[in-house]
């Protein structure tokens, strides 16, 4: 604004200089030769960059040999406050009565779950069984309908199914607003 | 130097192998090199039968998914299907936050961990697929969520640590 200013009063019969590096009075835009560095020799530069190339490449090969490691499973490992505590629970003595009922317990549970088990096999074989039988009599009907049943279906995977729920949701529930922040660690190598 | 460069053993005499006894030292076990961790390969499959499939489950509930597991393991084994690989992958942590009703502030609710394991077989028949796929469904517990898909290198590669330093340094070179 002290140039405004100036401007201002003085007469006006000199172009005025902006600034003073500008040191034609004819044209805008020519300025002093700057006194920065001299050019730098490209020889110089060349080597320099080649250098850092080198190290840089260097600096790789030494990264991609290194193996990359799986993350490890928070699961399998237990936290140290439950190794480090020497606490040690003493229960009491059990009863006969109380010894048969478990045994005479577990020998129920081992037959259903062999119940089961075995329900299980004879539904798949017998799935197994009605599938090779109706594949059997298509191949009697038609080739052609055979060989397109046999092939892979691409559109099964991917296959998706959420587990059945423990009860149906509510109607016209309401819930409350909220986020959900994601807090797992992340591991770089 | 003369005993050194004798090699006749003299095989019928009694003194054969006089100077051994390597073999009564114990067995040396040989040294653990530490694996790398490698891709397998991933198998298309044929026509006929699907290649590589992840089936992952996934909960928030640790020994339910682990025992669903453990169990869709033991049924491939007994089905004769090739399982090449059953592990689990990194545990997520969920931090979930919910505005209170009289308020504006968010309060913590809840710290929920999603666990998942993966099992992968190879050679399934298309005639089997559908009936496998029932099985599992019927005894599918509650709160699993089951995937079933086939296994790309993209899975493997989430399992590993990311290296930012390399990533760095290759955005740099190219």
């Amino acid at each position: 604004c002290y140039f405004s200013s100036c401007s201002s009063w003085l007469p006006q019969r000199l172009p005025l200089r902006g600034s003073h590096w500008q040191s034609s009075l004819l044209e805008f835009r020519t300025s002093l030769p700057v006194r920065a560095q001299p050019k730098k020799k490209k020889k110089v530069d060349v080597k320099k960059e080649q250098a850092q190339k080198e190290r840089m490449k260097k600096k790789l090969k030494k990264l991609e040999k290194a193996a990359p490691e799986l993350i490890p499973i928070e699961d399998f490992i237990t936290p140290l406050k439950y190794s480090e505590s020497n606490r040690v629970r003493s229960l009491p003595p059990l009863s006969p009565e109380e010894s048969e009922r478990r045994v005479l317990l577990l020998k129920k549970w081992c037959l259903f779950k062999q119940k089961q088990d075995e329900a299980e096999k004879k539904a798949i074989k017998t799935l197994v069984e009605c599938q090779q039988e109706a594949l059997k009599e298509l191949r009697l009907e038609s080739e052609e309908l055979y060989q397109a049943a046999i092939r892979r279906d691409e559109g099964l995977f991917p296959f998706q199914r959420e587990g059945p729920t423990h009860t149906p949701p509510l109607p016209g529930y309401d819930p409350p607003e909220g986020k959900c922040t994601d807090i797992t660690k992340v591991y770089t190598q | 130097d003369a005993l050194l460069g004798c090699h006749r053993s003299y095989r019928s005499r009694p003194t054969h192998g006089i100077g051994k006894f390597k073999y009564l030292l114990p067995k040396e076990v040989p040294k653990k090199r530490k694996e790398k961790v490698q891709m397998k390969e991933i198998s298309a499959g044929t026509e006929y039968q699907y290649g590589d499939i992840n089936i992952q489950m996934t909960s928030y509930d640790l020994c339910l998914v682990e025992h669903f597991a453990q169990y869709v393991h033991r049924l491939c084994n007994r089905l004769s299907i090739q399982v090449t690989e059953s592990y689990a992958m990194p545990t997520k942590t969920n931090e979930v936050l919910y505005l209170e009703e009289r308020g504006s502030k968010m309060q913590l609710d809840a710290v929920l961990t999603t666990h998942q394991r993966v099992v992968q077989i190879r050679g399934l028949s298309s005639t089997f697929a559908p009936i496998l796929l029932e099985v599992i469904q019927s005894s599918q517990p509650e709160g699993v969520h089951l995937l079933m898909k086939q296994h790309t290198e993209a899975d493997f590669k989430s399992r590993l640590k990311s290296r930012p330093e390399l990533e760095e340094l290759l955005a740099e070179m190219s």
